[in-house]
C-alpha cells in the first residue's frame, strides 16, 4: 500500500516538474512577444516612459498603430512592397527548386554531382561580401532600386538550400511510383504536377516558409539596393522608425511595427507547420 | 471476357550499363495468351528484362515486338502493356478510384466510361467497398489488388508482374497466387511474371524461363524444367530441397564409382570410361535401408520433420551432403548409418562442365 502511495507521489512530482519547467520555458519565449504587444497598445507618451509595468495603465489605445500607419509614404506601401517581394521570392524559388530538385534527383547527366556540389557550395559565401558586385550587376541590368531586382537577389540566395531540400524530397519518393505513372501514360510534366508534386508538398512547404521568412525579414540587401523611400520594404522602414525623427523615438510605433511584421510569419508557419516538420525529416528514416 | 492475345518476341535483346552487360543477346518468343514466369536468383536480370519489355528501361541492342509490332522505341503507355510492381506503387495521395482511373483520364476516356470500367475492375477484384479509401488505409493484400486493378482497367494486351507477391505474408501469398491464376484464366491475356519464388513459378507458369547472369539457362514447362533440367544450375535452382548432386567416375558401360562404392545402373551411362560425371537425384527418389548391394553408405547428420514428410540430411563417404525425402517409416537418428538407393530411372547425368547428358 505504502509502495503504491510512494509511486503515486513520485508520478505526481514528475508531472509537476514537467509542467513547471515547460511553463517557465514557454514564458521565456512568450514574454518578449507579449511585452511588445502590450507596449504597442500604450499611448505614445506612455510608451516613452520607463517600461514597468509592461501593460498600458492609461488604457488601451491604437494610437501607436495609427502613428505607424502614417509613417513615411504610409505603412501599406511598405507592407505591400514587402509582401510582393516575399511572395514573388517564394513563387520563383519554389518553381526553380522544384524543377532543379527533380532533375538532380531523377536524371543522369554528365557532371551532375559536381554541379550539385557547386550549387550547394555557394552557401558558404557570405552574401554581404558580394553585395558590391551584386549592386553593380543590378545597376548594369537597370534593376537597381527596383523590387524585381531585390527579388532576383533573394531567389539567388535561397536557391542552394531550396534545391537541396527539393532533391531530398524527390529522392524520398519511390521510383516505382514514377514508373507506374509512365506506364499509365503520364508525360514528364503531367507526372510532375499530378503525381510528384503532391508527394513532395512537405518539401515545397519547407522551401516556401524559409524563402518567405528570409525575404520578409531581410534588411541589409534591401537597405543597400533600394534607395527610393517608396520602394522600402518593412525592415528598412522599421529601421527608420527605430532611429526616430527629430531625436525622438516613438517606442509604441516601433512595437506596433514588430507586431505587424510578425503576423504574416506566424500565420504562414501555423498554416504550413504540419508539412514543415515532415519536410525537414523527409528521407531521414524509412 | 477473353481478350485478344498478343505474342511477345525478343530478338537479340541486350542491355548494358556502361561496360557491364546485364542482359546478353537474348531471344525469346512468348505465345499469345501464355503465362510465362521469369525465374532466377537475385541479380540475374529478370526484373531488368521485364522493365525492358515494359519500356521503363532502354534496350541497348535488339528488338522487342508485342503483337507483331516493334515497340522497342515506344513509350510504356503505347506498348499495350500494364505492369504490377512489387511495392504496389500506388499513388498515395489519390483514392483507390482515382488510382484506377488515372491512366484512363490521361488517355482522355470519357468520365462515364471511366466510371464503368473502374467499377467493372473493382467487381472482378472485389475491391468495390474500398474505392473511396486511400492506399495508406489498405492492407498489403488490398493494395496489391488495387495495383492489379489499375492494370486491368487499362485493358492491356500484356500483363507484366514484377514480384507482385514478395511483400505479402505467406498465407496471403497463396490466396493472391490463386487469384492471379484465376485472372489469367478469365482474361486470357499474355502474362509475364517475375519471381524468385519457385513455388509461384511452378504453380502459375505455362512455361518457365530460368535466367542466370543475364542469360537464359532453360525455357520449358514447369514439368520439363523440373524433370529434365538442362544443366546443373537449373537442377539446383528448381526444386526445394534442391536436387542432390553426386560426383562419380564412369567405369564402363553402366557402372559408376562414387567414393569407394561401385554402383551398377540399369541403363548405360552417357559418358566415356574413366570420365568424371555428376549424377543428380532429387530427394524424393531415394530410399534408405540396411546394408545392401548397389547402395551408398551414408551417415545421418540431422533430420527435419515437416508433418507429412521428413527430410533426412546424410553425409556420403565422398563428403557430399545428400537430402532424402521420407514419408513414414522409422525415424532416422543423427549418427545412424544408412544405405541409400536411388530410383534409377530418375537419375540425371551432367558433364563436369554442368551440361545435362541424356541417358538412353
Amino acid at each position: 500500500m505504502s509502495r503504491k502511495a510512494a509511486a503515486t507521489r513520485r508520478r505526481a512530482w514528475a508531472a509537476t516538474r514537467y509542467h513547471v519547467i515547460g511553463l517557465v520555458t514557454s514564458l521565456l519565449f512568450i514574454a518578449p512577444i507579449a511585452w511588445s504587444m502590450l507596449v504597442s497598445f500604450k499611448s505614445t507618451t506612455e510608451a516613452a516612459r520607463p517600461p514597468l509595468p509592461p501593460w498600458p495603465v492609461e488604457g488601451f489605445t491604437t494610437q501607436s498603430y495609427e502613428n505607424l500607419a502614417q509613417y513615411g509614404v504610409g505603412i501599406w506601401t511598405y507592407a505591400g512592397n514587402s509582401l510582393s517581394v516575399a511572395a514573388a521570392t517564394v513563387v520563383v524559388t519554389v518553381f526553380i527548386s522544384l524543377l532543379a530538385g527533380y532533375g538532380f534527383s531523377r536524371f543522369q547527366f554528365p557532371l551532375k554531382n559536381a554541379l550539385f556540389v557547386l550549387i550547394i557550395s555557394t552557401v558558404m559565401i557570405p552574401f554581404q561580401s558580394i553585395l558590391t558586385p551584386l549592386f553593380l550587376i543590378l545597376t548594369r541590368l537597370g534593376l537597381q532600386n527596383t523590387l524585381p531586382g531585390i527579388v532576383l537577389i533573394y531567389v539567388t540566395l535561397h536557391l542552394p538550400f531550396s534545391i537541396f531540400m527539393m532533391r531530398n524530397a524527390f529522392d524520398a519518393v519511390p521510383k516505382e511510383i514514377e514508373d507506374a505513372a509512365r506506364v499509365d501514360g503520364a508525360s514528364v510534366f503531367l507526372m510532375l504536377r499530378r503525381v510528384m508534386l503532391p508527394l513532395v508538398l512537405p518539401g515545397v512547404a519547407t522551401v516556401a516558409i524559409f524563402a518567405f521568412l528570409a525575404s520578409w525579414n531581410e534588411f541589409l540587401a534591401a537597405l543597400i539596393l533600394l534607395t527610393d523611400q517608396r520602394k522600402y520594404t518593412l525592415p528598412v522602414m522599421m529601421a527608420a522608425v527605430r532611429s526616430g525623427q527629430f531625436g525622438t523615438i516613438d517606442w509604441g510605433a516601433v512595437q506596433s511595427g514588430v507586431m505587424l511584421m510578425m503576423a504574416p510569419c506566424l500565420g504562414l508557419f501555423l498554416l504550413l507547420q504540419r508539412y514543415y516538420i515532415r519536410g525537414l525529416t523527409a528521407g531521414a528514416v524509412k | 471476357m477473353t481478350a485478344e492475345t498478343a505474342t511477345i518476341e525478343l530478338r537479340g535483346v541486350r542491355k548494358s550499363f556502361g561496360p557491364v552487360d546485364v542482359i546478353h543477346k537474348l531471344d525469346l518468343l512468348v505465345k499469345g495468351g501464355e503465362f510465362v514466369v521469369f525465374v532466377g536468383p537475385s541479380g540475374c536480370g529478370k526484373s531488368t528484362l521485364l522493365r525492358m519489355i515494359a519500356g521503363l528501361e532502354d534496350v541497348t541492342d535488339g528488338d522487342i515486338l508485342i503483337a507483331g509490332r516493334d515497340v522497342t522505341d515506344l513509350d510504356p503507355a503505347k506498348r499495350g502493356i500494364a505492369m504490377v510492381f512489387q511495392s504496389y506503387a500506388l499513388y498515395p495521395h489519390m483514392s483507390v478510384r482515382e488510382n484506377l482511373a488515372f491512366g484512363l483520364e490521361i488517355a482522355k476516356v470519357p468520365a462515364a466510361e471511366i466510371r464503368r470500367q473502374v467499377d467493372a475492375a473493382a467487381e472482378v477484384l472485389k475491391i468495390g467497398p474500398l474505392l473511396d479509401r486511400r492506399p495508406g488505409q489498405l492492407s498489403g493484400g488490398q493494395r496489391q489488388r488495387v495495383a492489379i486493378g489499375r492494370a486491368i482497367v487499362r485493358k492491356p494486351l500484356v500483363f507484366l508482374f514484377d514480384e507482385p507477391l514478395s511483400n505479402l505474408d505467406a498465407e496471403l501469398r497463396v490466396s493472391m497466387r490463386a487469384e492471379i491464376a484465376r485472372l489469367h484464366r478469365e482474361l486470357g491475356n499474355t502474362m509475364i511474371y517475375v519471381t524468385h519464388d519457385q513455388t509461384e513459378a511452378m504453380t502459375l507458369a505455362d512455361r518457365i524461363v530460368v535466367l542466370r547472369d543475364g542469360r537464359i539457362e532453360q525455357v520449358g514447362s514447369p514439368r520439363a524444367v523440373y524433370e529434365n533440367p538442362a544443366n546443373l544450375f537449373v537442377a539446383g535452382f528448381i526444386g526445394s530441397p534442391r536436387m542432390n548432386i553426386v560426383d562419380g567416375t564412369c567405369l564402363d558401360g553402366n557402372r559408376v564409382a562414387i567414393g569407394g562404392t561401385e554402383i551398377t545402373l540399369e541403363a548405360p551411362i552417357p559418358a566415356a570410361a574413366a570420365e568424371k560425371i555428376k549424377l543428380g537425384v532429387r530427394p524424393e527418389h531415394w530410399s534408405a535401408g540396411q546394408a545392401q548391394d548397389n547402395a551408398l553408405p551414408a551417415q545421418v547428420e540431422f533430420a527435419e520433420y515437416l508433418g507429412s514428410t521428413r527430410y533426412v540430411h546424410c553425409r556420403l563417404a565422398t563428403g557430399d551432403l545428400i537430402t532424402i525425402e521420407q514419408r513414414g517409416g522409422p525415424e532416422a537418428l543423427p549418427g545412424e548409418n544408412l544405405w541409400l538407393r536411388c530410383d534409377q530411372r530418375a537419375v540425371k547425368f551432367f558433364a563436369a562442365s554442368g551440361e545435362a547428358r541424356q541417358g538412353s
